[in-house]
């Protein structure tokens, strides 16, 4: 889902950047209204680590193996620091395995944090719906919708960003074809990303409940 | 995961000895002016301008070969496609195989795009310390709490690296591996995502309790903030031993920027 360095007009390199920073102001805006924001920055420092630990593991889908991007659990453990933190993480994961790019960091970062911070919405949405329903249900619904939220959204961006910038001549019908091809293809993985956020959520609030009690967007 | 850009900071070339500011502006600059070439007559030069960089930066060549490794084989499999099938004009072909102009010409550009932007990246980040650089951005703008972030981060990925990859080679040691394949497909991939879904969780959990450790520690050395503090103005960036006169650095800056400046205009009056 990254795109890598190369690949991209520099003015889309430009224009990811200034989206991305709007969102960084705005989400660390929001992150300093709140009554003791230091309190919280070792918290999603960790947490951060651990997520962009996480990630790098192969999870066996038969018969293949896939890496999980976990932005919709990370939008909702972290909630408004989900942005800061997969900037972060994005700039490690571009320096240290050369995953996405120096350039492509400000569209990566949107790619990935915008659909995280959606998601953090969507998980936030268990508190209302637990007037209507059981709680660990309204969860498992909120937290599924926020896994699967997030990988859909970054596909959809994804596919957008190279439907719009890949100018080298290809065959349209064939083009079309194969990007729709690619989306279809990400709908078990949707699946897959929302089981995962959903069982990953519920043995959090299970083991150590306060966890989740920070992510609120 | 292996972190280790700090291998070569202790070198001693006009790369390390620049202004870690001046750095980062110029070299942002320039990856940026190589992200707009678009004229394939460019490339011998940015190409060169890169590795010139490189050499005078006295990184070795095989720290290079090692960090392009994983990102070149992603590279490789859209450069292979993009002849094969962008493009009308047809300058080889062997059966239903057909090499185009445009597809081969636009893998060259992402290629040496790529290459270019990722080795300046690499001197960027490895001719000075991680924490020196961090300082460097927050004096030219960066936000408090996304520098506090990135160092913290940084100190703790390889940890909790290196505390999964145990905690995985335990996993497989009970027995992961031998049994899942006895199970049939849905139940097995049930199992499997539950079982990384509790090890990831565990993580969480372990590096939340952390973080408490740490946070307390920090406020006993001093770590308390206002609330003007995310307002607060960028800190002057200290003059650091061993590095070159403000003057040199200036100077270099300006011989990137006009560097920069060459090859944007270059693209400009080419296409």
């Amino acid at each position: 889902m990254h795109i890598s360095d190369g690949l991209l007009p520099a003015k889309v390199c430009i224009g990811g950047y200034a989206i991305a920073g709007f969102l960084t102001w705005y989400t660390l805006r929001q992150i300093d209204r709140q009554p003791n924001p230091t309190e919280n920055i070792p918290k999603a420092s960790l947490l951060t680590a651990a997520f962009f630990a996480a990630s790098s593991l192969r999870i066996p889908i038969p018969p293949t193996s896939v890496h999980l991007i976990l932005n919709g659990a990370l939008g909702a453990v972290l909630g408004w620091y989900a942005f800061p933190a997969i900037l972060i993480g994005l700039f490690f994961q571009a320096l240290v395995v050369g995953h996405g790019g120096l350039t492509t960091l400000g569209v990566n970062a949107v790619l990935i944090g915008l659909p995280a911070l959606l998601a953090a919405a969507v998980f936030q949405l268990r508190g209302p719906l637990s007037k209507w329903l059981e709680a660990s249900l309204a969860t498992t619904i909120c937290a599924f919708a926020a896994g699967a939220t997030g990988l859909g959204l970054s596909a959809l961006l994804f596919f957008g960003i190279v439907v719009i910038t890949i100018p080298s001549g290809f065959d349209t019908p064939t083009e079309t074809a194969a990007l729709s091809g690619l989306l279809l293809a990400h709908l078990p993985l949707m699946m897959i990303e929302g089981l995962f956020t959903t069982l990953l959520i519920l043995f959090v609030q299970k083991v150590k409940p306060e966890v989740l009690s920070r992510g609120k967007a | 995961m292996n972190l280790d850009l700090e291998a070569y900071v202790h070198l001693n070339s006009p790369l390390h000895r620049w202004e870690p500011r001046y750095k980062l502006m110029g070299l942002f600059t320039l990856c940026f002016a190589f992200a707009l070439v678009e004229d394939l007559r460019l490339l011998p030069a940015m190409v060169g301008v890169t590795a010139l960089l490189y050499g005078v930066s006295q990184l070795p060549l095989s720290f290079l070969l090692s960090r392009i490794c994983y990102p070149g084989w992603f590279i490789l499999g859209v450069v292979l496609l993009l002849p094969l099938l962008s493009g009308d004009t047809v300058i080889w072909q062997w059966g239903a195989l057909a090499l185009r102009q445009e597809g081969s010409m636009a893998a060259i550009l992402i290629v040496c795009r790529f290459f270019s932007i990722f080795t300046l990246g690499l001197v960027l980040l490895a001719t000075s310390p991680f924490l020196i650089t961090v300082k460097a951005m927050r004096s030219l703008g960066l936000p408090a709490i996304l520098a506090d972030m990135m160092l913290l981060t940084y100190r703790y990925l390889q940890d909790l690296g290196a505390t999964l990859i145990t905690m995985k080679r335990a996993m497989n040691l009970r027995g992961f591996q031998r049994r899942h394949r006895q199970l049939s497909l849905v139940p097995a991939i049930q199992r499997d995502l539950g079982l990384f879904a509790s090890l990831i969780g565990t993580l969480l959990v372990r590096s939340y309790e952390q973080s408490e450790r740490i946070y307390k520690a920090m406020c006993l050395r001093g770590y308390r903030r206002s609330r003007a503090w995310g307002r607060s103005p960028s800190p002057a960036f200290p003059r650091q031993r061993g590095g070159s006169s403000p003057a040199w650095s200036l100077g270099a800056l300006g011989f990137v920027i006009l560097i920069s400046a060459a090859f944007v205009t270059l693209d400009v009056l080419l296409t």
